[in-house]
């Protein structure tokens, strides 16, 4: 399939529009990040291909696609993680309020204070609970003792685990259940108030009802930052993403507004796709 | 139709409603055509057996309603599934209120029957061949999922409401001339009107369908043909008085 089969309605931000045109766009969120013909390598083999689209802020775009379709690698193409394996490079441009972060002379630490990342499995530091927030912090910011309770106590807030934790918060994060785990892992990524969040199939681990815990915190997290999201569970990205991203072997197939994907996508690959008709 | 699904019991359950959605087609059409023939024959037997078959009717529909909501349960359908389930669920429930129609007449032949025959009854079946046909069309269409054949019967029924308007103006002649006719004329006029409002529920289907095919309504102004709700009978007034004046 060739780039000019890509499917992104109303690519543009409105801008300066000045309300003119469709009312929808005027509601539309500026644009957080804008990638940019963006490709990807591991090695030679080419895991992403020219692939462009905005995501909003205080929004949630979800990345959806079969297994091995570059969505997972276009996440973490966006706090460069990748970096720490030999023989995977990008190009293109990944641009966050017009800072292109995918320039090499762009400060890694710096970058990553501004975008928090969640991965599938619950991946707490065997530490008190309560350092696991305060150990990010503490990377960052030196701040005086009372500061920092208070930040570690409003990051179990908002991420929704302060009441189940707040008698305990010297044991051990790992005594805690999968979907307790889970969330503590977004509270310490939002402990360094970060503005992009990076969510990689953040419930695919948990039961169903930490899972609805957890978008249930999705749909809080999105009033304060822009996010991102990998998902392999298709009403899962119909529930909590504002819009939706369908990748497949390595190209961006459709990138629109989730409610549209979900009732009349413009692509068929996508409607295959969606309705579980992929061979 | 796209392609199958991965989970093959799911294909099979939408292919059983679609051919449950054929199969209330089909009864809207026998029904229609049955009624009509008891009202031409003023056979009150098949009057009575189109009557007593509208409970068939509505058990399929009941059981139509029941394995779309299963779907909608179980398979979480997303958009085109999802739009062949919501459209037969109202699809189903426009055929169904064909078949009260259908019913109605076969129930106004019964007391038709027995006043003695007149003569615009003929006129009846005319209208009836023409509903027939939309009813035909739209199911044909649904079963090759072609929007293209849905926009012809949602033009077509312009020509009924047409139909029906001169009916409503033929019968009312009929009244007037001599009101021995108002009773059977009125229950005629009941009847047309019952074939008229057949012709809408085709092009709600065709609506329906056309939204199936393409995920967006079918929004332009449909034709009208019938402006008889606006009619207005003047009153002959005696020749003696008019002088007066």
């Amino acid at each position: 399939m060739s780039m000019s089969a890509v499917q992104i309605r109303e690519f543009e931000p409105p801008a300066e529009a000045e309300g003119v045109g469709d009312p929808s766009l005027a509601n539309r969120p500026a644009t957080k990040i804008e990638i940019r013909k963006v490709s990807f390598f591991y090695g030679k083999f080419q895991a992403l291909k020219d692939i462009s689209l905005p995501l909003y802020d205080r929004s949630v775009t979800a990345f959806i696609g079969p297994s091995g379709c570059g969505k997972s690698t276009l996440l973490r193409i966006l706090n460069r993680i990748y970096e720490l394996y030999p023989g995977q490079r990008a190009s293109g441009e990944v641009v966050v309020d017009g800072e292109n972060i995918l320039d090499p002379g762009l400060d890694l630490i710096r970058l990553r204070a501004r975008i928090g990342m969640v991965f599938q499995k619950p991946t707490p530091f065997p530490m008190s609970i309560y350092d696991n927030i305060a150990f990010g912090i503490r990377l960052y910011e030196k701040l005086p003792k009372a500061e920092l309770d208070d930040r570690v106590e409003a990051s179990l807030r908002r991420a929704a685990l302060w009441d189940e934790v707040r008698d305990k918060l010297r044991q051990s994060g790992l005594s805690l259940s999968g979907g307790q785990q889970q969330r503590l892992c977004i509270a310490r990524a939002i402990a360094i108030e970060p503005e992009i969040l990076l969510l990689d199939e953040p419930a695919s681990a948990l039961d169903p009802i930490s899972t609805q815990r957890i978008e249930e915190l999705i749909a809080e997290l999105k009033v304060h930052y822009c996010i991102a999201m990998v998902t392999h569970n298709m009403q899962q990205a119909a529930r909590s993403s504002d819009y939706t991203a369908f990748l497949y072997l390595g190209e961006l197939i459709e990138f629109d507004e989730t409610e549209r994907i979900f009732t009349h996508p413009t692509v068929r690959r996508t409607e295959d796709y969606i309705t579980g008709r992929f061979g | 139709m796209a392609a199958e699904h991965i989970i093959k019991s799911y294909d099979e359950e939408l292919s059983r409603l679609s051919k449950m959605i054929v199969e209330m087609g089909g009864l809207a059409e026998s029904q229609l055509a049955a009624a009509i023939e008891a009202v031409i024959r003023r056979d009150s037997e098949l009057a009575a057996r189109v009557v007593e078959g509208d409970d068939k009717v509505d058990q399929l529909e009941r059981d139509l309603d029941n394995l779309a909501i299963r779907l909608l349960a179980l398979r979480q359908p997303m958009a085109r599934d999802l739009r062949e389930i919501v459209a037969a669920l109202k699809i189903a429930s426009d055929l169904e209120r064909i078949c009260d129609y259908a019913a109605n007449v076969a129930k106004r032949s019964i007391a038709l029957a027995q006043s003695p025959p007149i003569q615009p009854v003929n006129a009846l079946p005319r209208m009836s061949h023409l509903a027939l046909l939309l009813i035909k069309d739209v199911i044909d269409a649904y079963v090759e999922r072609d929007a293209d054949k849905a926009i012809v019967v949602w033009n077509a029924d312009k020509e009924l409401d047409e139909m029906y308007a001169s009916l409503f103006r033929e019968f009312l002649t009929y009244m007037m001339e001599d009101p021995r006719n108002i009773g059977p004329c009125t229950h005629l006029l009941f009847m047309a009107k019952n074939i008229e409002r057949i012709g809408d529920h085709a092009t709600n289907i065709a609506e329906n369908l056309y939204y199936l095919v393409h995920g967006t309504p079918l929004i332009e102004a449909r034709p009208k043909g019938d402006g008889s709700s606006l009619e207005v009978v003047a009153p002959h007034r005696p020749p003696d008085q008019a002088e007066a004046r």
